[in-house]
């Protein structure tokens, strides 16, 4: 009675919700808008780790050249104490003369044609009676207004970007990279001094599970700017045993001529790391 | 080999046809009466809910009216006399059940009073009882469906969904457009067995309360009735 009726309503119901869904829940196929396509230039990961400095409306170059606004010292800085030693042999040189250059011998054919040519000259340039009017020259007016026009207002303290050869047009590049960096052999000479000195403790327990990163900063002679800053915190008898001896390893190592004074501003700052595990990773593990 | 034609060559659905009743035909055997039978247990509980519905209403209405009328100081024999033959609601069946057993002690031979007091209560509460319980019948109902429904429905979609992997190995490929018609329909047994039981849930916490008030009533009702009659007794005996 009740019941059938209630169950009656509830299948009208169902029934009437179910046609609705049959009509509205028709599957639409998603239309994608085609997207615009847009111009890619793959990027290598070599390219990607030699992006060069530059600027933004910068020419595409086929070879990109790094911004050099002054030339670096050629040579590397020498140390104090043999130069004492080289003034005297420069002066032994200085007294040297010169030797004579032997002189071209005359050719008579030659200064034959020569004369000819200077008649020939001499006669072309007398028909020309007076010199054309030189075009007055603007003076160039001061206008104290204008000074700060003619300010460089590049941070005065700056590091000029610096390399081999001057270069005044940027090519395009980021903001902060360097397309010259340090060859491979120069890293490994550098490597290959600082594990050279390098003497960690050996017989500490679980010796060769750490990792000391140091900061050193350079300077141009490839001696140390500031101390060796230690990037990598830790504590323990042991660390600070394995630390200071990579502390160490660094101050012995100066200077470091292996770095080429061109390439100063890749090589003015190094982050180090000094592992344990590449030192002993000769020795098979027990 | 272009994935769309690989989808519309191994598997009968297709992206662009995804309709519900698509959906429901091209289902494996087992997903289908899982779908069914939650669409039946949906009917099941709406019918439910509309009949307690209004069972609900009408009782409440009916007592309101009951109680209006029993405590209008009209004679408890005309009241009982009016009800007698049919009780139609919950409390008449009380006031019906205790006033029976009140004359037929009085109109016995044996005007006995002792224990009339315990028989009447006793006689009380077996009604509500058995009121309370035409009231909750297939209440239970709406519980399993409502716990039940969404495993119900999820066992559809991981049976959809294994066919449909297995047939994504068949076409040994993985592009959406093999893969994504398997996975509709399959969730489609979860969407339904949602729809059954969120509602079958909400109507259960709801009648059940329902239900508690309505007994609370009735026990109060028989307790002020319990009370009326002991008085009488006390004055007669």
């Amino acid at each position: 009675m009740q019941m059938r009726m209630a169950s009656a309503i509830s299948t009208g119901l169902h029934a009437a919700v179910l046609l609705w869904a049959l009509v509205s829940f028709s599957g639409k196929t998603f239309e994608v808008t085609p997207a615009e396509s847009l111009p890619v230039d793959l990027v290598s990961e070599k390219d990607f780790s030699e992006m060069t400095k530059g600027a933004k409306q910068a020419p595409k170059l086929e070879i990109p050249k790094p911004l050099v606004e002054k030339i670096a010292d050629a040579k590397p800085a020498e140390e104090i104490a043999p130069k004492l030693t080289e003034k005297q042999e420069l002066k032994a040189t200085a007294e040297k003369t010169p030797e004579p250059q032997p002189l071209p011998k005359p050719d008579p054919i030659a200064e034959k044609l020569k004369k000819q040519d200077e008649q020939k000259q001499q006669a072309k340039a007398e028909p020309q009676p007076l010199p054309p009017k030189k075009p007055v020259q603007k003076q160039p007016k001061f206008d104290a207004d204008k000074i700060a026009a003619l300010l460089d207002k590049r941070d005065p303290q700056r590091n000029a970007a610096t390399g081999a050869e001057l270069n005044s047009t940027p090519s395009l590049g980021a903001a902060s990279g360097n397309a010259a960096r340090l060859s491979q052999s120069e890293i490994d000479a550098l490597r290959a001094r600082l594990m050279s000195l390098w003497n960690p403790p050996v017989g500490a327990q679980d010796a060769d599970q750490f990792q000391v990163t140091i900061r050193i900063r350079f300077k141009r002679d490839g001696t140390l700017d500031i101390g060796p800053q230690v990037m990598t915190s830790g504590s323990g008898a042991r660390f600070n045993a394995i630390r200071d001896s990579a502390v160490r390893a660094v101050l012995i190592g100066q200077p470091f001529t292996m770095l080429r004074p061109d390439h100063y501003d890749i090589w003015k700052e190094i982050d180090f790391t000094f592992d344990t595990k590449e030192m002993f990773s000769n020795i098979p593990a027990r | 080999m272009n994935p769309a034609d690989v989808a519309q060559s191994v598997l009968p659905l297709t992206s662009s046809d995804l309709s519900l009743f698509t959906l429901f035909w091209h289902a494996h055997w087992i997903v289908k009466a899982v779908m069914v039978g939650l669409l039946v247990c949906s009917v099941w509980v709406w019918a439910i809910a509309i009949d307690k519905t209004v069972l609900y209403t009408r009782s409440k209405r009916a007592m309101d009216r009951f109680e209006q009328a029993f405590w209008s100081g009209q004679s408890l024999e005309e009241l009982y006399r009016s009800l007698s033959s049919k009780p139609t609601h919950s409390m008449a069946a009380l006031f019906v059940a205790a006033m029976r057993e009140w004359k037929r002690s009085f109109e016995g031979q044996a005007r006995s009073f002792a224990g009339l007091q315990m028989r009447i209560e006793k006689v009380m509460e077996v009604t509500i009882a058995r009121e309370v319980e035409r009231l909750e019948r297939r209440l239970l109902v709406l519980a399993t469906v409502g716990s039940a429904g969404p495993f119900i429905g999820l066992f559809g979609t991981v049976w959809g969904i294994m066919t449909s992997f297995q047939s994504i190995a068949a076409s040994k490929n993985t592009s959406l457009a093999v893969v994504a018609p398997g996975i509709a329909e399959a969730l489609f047994a979860t969407a339904i067995g949602l729809v059954a039981a969120i509602p079958a849930t909400i109507f259960y916490n709801k009648f059940a309360s329902e239900v508690n008030k309505l007994a609370q009533r009735l026990e109060g009702f028989a307790d002020e009735f319990a009370a009326i009659l002991s008085r009488q007794i006390d004055e007669r005996g």
